[in-house]
């Protein structure tokens, strides 16, 4: 047989164990970097514990997150609202509530909550028709909130300014809401509860 | 091991697949995509107070609810409208119609946004003081000349307030062709006239148990269509207790296929059959009391037995003996039963002869004034516009002189007047409606509009007639202006919608009423003088005078009877049921002669009506054709006609064959569906496509209906009919992907 003078080398099992590293390699420094390069950190404007807080109210997440009269919600309460019980010792007790009663109840300014959940400006989202309508916990949506200590770091994308709660943290697409609350998410738990999911029902 | 370039090779492969692998790039790619939500170009919804308010669309009756979030651009913006919960007739639904307003309300590539004028055969926005004047300037000249009866109007409605300032304008100016588009109710009334000498009549669906529909799509479009649906749904609400619906019709059409029993007949035969199962009540000598003793009862029975016995009738209609018989059984027995007619499948007004024979037939049933039945609903508490006013005395163009209740039929004042005869048309003024597409026969309208000198379109959208008009004035949609709408068709309940300007998109687009208003101040004199309104509002106010207020009435939204009335009266002229109505000269209705086939043109067309497509007067949106399923409209925009697969094997045809339906009006290209479900010796083509105008999304979308039919006036009632037509089918090569 003829070789037209090309030498033949012998290779070795050993030579794909290269792509098999380079596959390894690359796939790992791709897991890393993901979070780096689309992710950006933001502080909080002071730390903040839900679990502290929930001791200290009778009603649970309803005594600050309300609905109001009109059946709207409130989100977040305002600044008129922790003003309720922390209006009475304006220096305020630990550091993070000194910072609260100097930076803000003294200046009368707005908390600049980082907020996790906070959905794209495309999409309608009534808290009414989840909570009141449909009798859904918060949790369901928000996790174990409720419960923390501390506010854990808020990250958002570089690209879209979206929190990172919404794709959410897993990197690889598996999980269910709370872990993560794309558009997906809403329209499976529709469907899985005969609610329509067209269009026109969450998009603006 | 080596290290070479194959070894690089290799271990760089490895990793571009695995940085393939690892979550970077799909989610790169899911970042960039929704990264394009936040381009500063694409319209993001601005928060503002939401309010609600209610509405109705005067083109469906729907009563909706419509979402606004106010204080955005020019006030107010509509977010959605949504059906009304609280609303009599739609009770919180909506059609596709309805909740696509909005997209049609904003979509300026539609509206008609400005006053136009064409000069020199170019067509340009002017000031609306300089298109009223030039409008009011040729209706003078006309006038002075001594010309006034050849100014002719076409418009939508008879019974909303621009229908009636337009009768009062057309009196004042003084033209007798004021004309409207034909419609069931007229049929209805005529029929109810003849029989009862009531021409206020309705079905009461909602409490019926047994209702067999002749010939009329009730689950798509009936009436106020979702008020039809919301009945339908009633009778399915209870399995143990369920109403029984039989469609009696020659295609397995939406309304067939949920009925329980659908008798496929013979097209045309719909009064037929209806005459075939009175027949049979008679013979079995249940027939109510008051048929007994109607004028001309022997002879009906007498016309009945030789005509429409039961061999014959099946024999005729093509419906097995035994089955008419079941029906004629069902009905009979049933505690409360109804037979409905209504417009044809072909969104034409109905067979005068079909419509007698249905009313006859619940009187026969024994229903008149019965819960379930046919019921009187009471007038409207609306009061007149202003003292009657004598109509010219120039024979009209329609013939309309000579009909029984006067009943215009406008494709006749278009054979009219493009013949000449008795006399020209010098102006046309078309208010809130396209009959460039819809017709009656689409073709005679545009050669029409092409033949007169000038043309006014008062309308909403920059549709096929505005485009040819000389003179185009904007109308509002009905979330932007004043304006209202009357008791829908076949209902059993009187009702009167209003609607109020609830946002503002083209300041210059006006209600019909407005520039109806507009333009006889202008004119002035005897026009002004018989529509003394400052605006449509002020005109609603003086027509709503009795029913509570103008803003008591716009705040609800509608004013309604309280219930159907129960009990019956005959007004004929010997004050019974009239078998043999006078009006008629006492003769009997005869069937119509339909337009039968002939060895040139062996097929029958007939349209396909669907909830989706409308009947062809109002546009789609852009959602509305996204809605539409590959059996309507196919690959690249096709239309498709169904066929019965034994008819299209006769004529050498198969499944997705594009071919040319040509009648002898018109021919229009459809790629073909075989459908077992079509009867043989037919062709179905949908309704409400194949427009020339309407921009990017709509236009040049399937083909149009109302280019092929062919029309010709009903010899009962005179109104254009056009629900079968005889065509011919040749392939026209190519196929299309069904």
């Amino acid at each position: 047989m003829a070789t037209h003078g090309k030498k033949q080398v012998n290779r070795s099992p050993v030579d794909w164990w290269l792509f098999v590293l380079g596959f390894v390699l690359f796939a790992a420094v791709g897991f890393w970097a993901t979070p780096a390069i689309l992710y950006a950190e933001k502080p909080q404007p002071f730390q903040f514990s839900h679990k502290l807080h929930m001791e200290q109210v009778s009603e649970g997440c309803k005594s600050c997150h309300a609905f109001r009269k009109d059946g709207s919600y409130t989100g977040i309460p305002n600044l008129e609202k922790c003003k309720e019980c922390h209006g009475e010792d304006p220096n305020g007790q630990t550091p993070e509530e000194k910072v609260f009663a100097k930076e803000y109840v003294a200046k009368d300014k707005p908390i600049p909550w980082q907020v996790y959940a906070k959905q794209p400006p495309c999409v309608f989202f009534s808290h009414a028709a989840h909570i009141a309508n449909a009798g859904m916990e918060c949790a369901k949506c928000h996790g174990d909130h409720g419960k923390s200590t501390k506010l854990r770091t808020y990250e958002y994308n570089r690209l879209t300014g979206y929190s990172r709660d919404i794709w959410g943290w897993s990197l690889i697409p598996l999980g269910n809401p709370p872990k993560r609350m794309k558009m997906d998410d809403c329209a499976r738990c529709h469907r899985d509860n005969g609610v329509r999911d067209a269009c026109f029902v969450c998009h603006k | 091991m080596n290290w070479d370039r194959r070894a690089f090779v290799k271990f760089a492969v490895g990793a571009v697949v695995g940085l393939q692998a690892s979550p970077l790039v799909p989610k790169l790619m899911d970042d960039v995509a929704i990264w394009t939500q936040n381009w500063s170009w694409v319209p993001d919804p601005e928060t503002g107070s939401v309010a609600f308010a209610k509405s109705i669309n005067p083109d469906t009756l729907t009563g909706v609810k419509t979402r606004l979030v106010k204080a955005r651009l020019s006030g107010k913006r509509v977010i959605r409208v949504e059906g009304d919960p609280e609303h009599p007739l739609s009770q919180g639904g909506v059609i596709a119609a309805d909740a696509s307003v909005p997209q049609k309300a904003y979509y300026n590539a539609m509206r008609a946004d400005a006053p136009m004028m064409r000069k020199e055969g170019v067509r340009g926005r002017v000031p609306a003081a300089e298109a009223l004047k030039k409008v009011a300037e040729k209706l003078g000249e006309l006038a002075k000349a001594g010309k006034a009866s050849q100014v002719a109007i076409i418009a939508d409605d008879p019974y909303s307030v621009t229908g009636e300032m337009l009768m009062r304008l057309a009196a004042a100016y003084g033209t007798p062709n004021l004309v409207f588009m034909p419609s069931a109710k007229q049929t209805l009334a005529l029929a109810g006239q003849l029989l009862f000498g009531q021409n206020n009549i309705g079905f009461d669906l909602l409490n019926s148990s047994y209702t067999i529909s002749f010939g009329t799509p009730l689950l798509e479009g009936f009436g106020a269509p979702v008020a039809t649906r919301k009945a339908f749904a009633a009778w399915r609400k209870d399995p143990m207790n369920r109403a029984t619906l039989v469609q009696v019709e020659p295609r397995s059409s939406v309304t067939a296929s949920q009925a329980d029993l659908w008798l496929a007949c013979k097209p045309g035969t719909e009064g037929v059959m209806a005459f075939a199962i009175a027949n049979l009540i008679i013979q079995s000598g249940q027939a109510d009391s008051a048929v007994a003793s109607a004028a001309g009862f022997d002879q009906f029975k007498a016309m009945l037995a030789g005509m429409y016995g039961l061999d014959k009738a099946s024999q005729d209609t093509g419906v097995s003996a035994a089955k008419i018989k079941a029906v004629a059984e069902g009905f009979m027995k049933a505690p409360k039963a109804v037979a409905v007619c209504g417009p044809g499948n072909s969104g034409d007004p109905g067979r005068l002869f079909d419509f007698m024979a249905v009313l006859a037939l619940n009187a026969v049933k024994g229903n008149l004034g019965k819960p379930g039945g046919v019921v009187l609903r009471e007038n409207l508490p609306w009061k007149a516009l202003g003292e009657p006013m004598a109509m010219p005395k120039t024979p009209s163009l329609d013939g309309s002189d000579d009909r029984i209740m006067g009943l215009d039929n406008a494709y006749d004042l278009a054979v009219a007047a493009l013949s000449g005869k008795p006399y020209p048309l010098e102006a046309l003024i078309v208010v809130g409606c396209n009959p460039a597409f819809s017709g009656p026969q689409a073709k005679v309208m545009q050669k029409l509009i092409d033949q007169i000198p000038f043309v006014v379109s008062v309308s909403e959208y920059l549709d096929e007639t505005a485009l040819m008009a000389d003179v185009v004035l904007p109308a509002a949609s009905f979330l932007e202006c004043w304006g209202d709408c009357a008791t829908p068709y076949g209902a059993s309940q009187a009702f009167y919608g209003v609607h109020q300007p609830l946002i503002g998109i083209f300041p210059q687009a006006k209600s019909q009423g407005d520039w109806v208003l507009a333009l006889a101040k202008e004119l002035g004199g005897k026009a002004a003088a018989a529509l003394p309104f400052a605006d449509t509002k002020a005109a609603l106010a003086a027509r709503t005078a009795a029913m509570g207020g103008l803003d008591a009435l716009a705040k609800k939204g509608y004013w309604m009877q309280a219930k159907p009335a129960y009990g019956f009266a005959f007004k004929t002229a010997s004050g019974r049921l009239e078998l043999t109505p006078q009006g008629l000269g006492g003769k009997l209705p005869v069937p119509a002669a339909c337009i039968a086939p002939s060895k040139e043109r062996p097929l029958l067309m007939a349209g396909i009506p669907s909830l989706r497509t409308g009947a062809g007067q109002q546009p789609l949106s852009p959602y509305q054709i996204k809605i539409l399923d590959n059996v309507t409209l196919a690959h690249k925009d096709q239309l498709v006609a169904e066929i019965n697969p034994k008819t299209a094997h006769d004529l050498h045809l198969g499944e997705g064959d594009v071919v040319e339906i040509a009648s002898a009006a018109g021919k229009i290209k459809v790629g073909l569906h075989l459908y077992h479900g079509a009867a043989p010796g037919m062709v179905f083509v949908p309704v409400g496509l194949g427009h020339t105008a309407f921009g990017m999304y709509l236009k040049d979308k399937g083909a149009n209906f109302f280019e092929a039919v062919e029309v010709a006036a009903d010899p009962g009632s005179g109104l254009p009919q056009w629900a079968l037509t005889p065509v011919s089918i040749a392939k026209a090569g190519g196929v299309s992907h069904v």
